[in-house]
């Protein structure tokens, strides 16, 4: 346990690193002003990570960590607006942008595959979005007429 | 998944690399392409997986590179939900007042298991449907995809797929689709604002842009209604997958293939 926080840690700091030069080249914040921003983002996923180690429930780290992130921004939890300043520094888009680039070079071990499927993706992916948004719009339809909006 | 990582922190080439592709590619930046009502949009983080990808093939990455970059996957998506949780919180208490009708209306997204599903398996697509129809396979998705099964599994070919499917195409689709159903359908302007809201802002933008054109006298409630639904799919959209999108769309997976399965063995037999 000891030994996967100190990598976390590392790892985190490594990353963090990276993001703060993509938020600066990327987004002209400079890495100083969005420190304390990922910092916080580093605090909150480490506390996730830890807590889904010690909890024995089978649920994913990533909605523990959703979870700390949403409460201790919701108004009136102690520091929220301090914590909202922080972390709005650090551009979405540069979280996700070495992400990406991890996920290219890791993907490139299984490209086969991936290429395999191909154009069915552009069909499939079509029905994804054709799914959700005309399930929502009928689910929509129903209750605004039952709540008589409509 | 985060329990193998150990010493990956010391593969300097690899953050290297990822450290060279992100100057690169914040250097050359956004830009959009505009067709018909929807833009594609040629992000960063678009240009980094496919160098990210490109270099695989190249003597700069090893397999070990490629194999510590799934877990770095996983460990650095964890920051992006923590940015998400703290984007959601401010916005509570307005969930909490739009009420119960927007909230129910997030049950729709799981359309996408019984139209998307059934197709792809149809298609031949095995274990990868699962992650490519559980959802639209946002960034959250990703992540649920990666912390369950793993980013090279099956599965996370499925919403890596259509993680970028959705990226460049998204909003153009989702702009084209919502222009013809609201005019097709007999539903409500109000109700297909509200179905604007799946999770991904660029196409909820995309989507509200010809309902706006079509109904311009509703523009200040359409506009309303959408972001309210695209706030709340943001903040719910990860919690759903995780209780009830994920579980139903394997539990369907494994009901389909098995029927399908069957009968393939009957045939045989015959």
């Amino acid at each position: 346990m000891l030994k996967s926080i100190q990598e976390w840690v590392m790892v985190f700091t490594i990353i963090g690193l990276i993001m703060l030069i993509g938020n600066w080249i990327g987004y002209e914040v400079l890495p100083l002003d969005a420190l304390p921003g990922i910092i916080i983002l580093i605090l909150i996923s480490l506390a996730g990570l830890i807590i889904h180690r010690l909890l024995p429930f089978q649920l994913p780290s990533i909605a523990y960590i959703g979870i700390i992130g949403l409460i201790i921004t919701i108004p009136g939890f102690p520091g929220s607006e301090q914590i909202n300043v922080w972390t709005a520094k650090v551009n979405l888009l540069a979280i996700a942008t070495p992400i990406l680039a991890y996920a290219g070079i890791s993907v490139g071990r299984s490209w086969f595959d991936f290429a395999k499927l191909g154009w069915k993706t552009i069909v499939v992916g079509m029905c994804v979005l054709l799914g959700t948004f005309l399930g929502s719009a009928i689910i929509a339809e129903i209750v605004l007429r039952i709540q008589g909006i409509i | 998944m985060a329990g193998q990582a150990l010493n990956l922190w010391k593969d300097w080439r690899l953050h290297g690399i990822v450290l060279a592709i992100v100057i690169v590619t914040e250097l050359i930046g956004t830009h959009g392409i505009t067709v018909g009502p929807g833009v594609i949009l040629l992000l960063p983080m678009l240009y980094a997986v496919i160098i990210g990808l490109i270099l695989y093939f190249t003597p700069v990455v090893k397999e070990k590179q490629s194999k510590n970059a799934e877990t770095l996957v996983f460990l650095s998506v964890a920051l992006l939900i923590a940015k998400f949780g703290v984007q959601a919180g401010p916005a509570m208490p307005e969930i909490i007042a739009a009420g119960p009708a927007f909230i129910l209306q997030e049950f729709g997204n799981l359309g996408t298991i019984f139209l998307a599903l059934p197709l792809a398996i149809f298609l031949g697509i095995k274990r990868e449907s699962i992650g490519m129809t559980h959802s639209i396979a946002r960034e959250a998705n990703l992540a649920l995809i990666t912390d369950k099964y793993g980013l090279s599994s099956a599965e996370g070919r499925g919403v890596m797929a259509m993680y970028i499917f959705g990226t460049v195409f998204g909003s153009i689709f989702m702009g084209l689709l919502s222009g013809f159903l609201a005019t097709v359908t007999p539903l409500h302007p109000l109700s297909f604002a509200m179905a604007t809201g799946i999770g991904s802002g660029s196409m909820a933008a995309a989507a509200l842009g010809p309902l706006v054109a079509a109904f311009p006298e509703m523009k200040e409630t359409l506009t309303a209604f959408s972001g309210v639904s695209n706030l709340i799919s943001s903040v719910t959209g990860l919690y759903m997958s995780i209780f009830i999108g994920l579980p139903l769309t394997v539990k369907l997976y494994e009901v389909m293939t098995k029927k399908k399965n069957n009968q393939k063995q009957d045939s045989k037999g015959v």
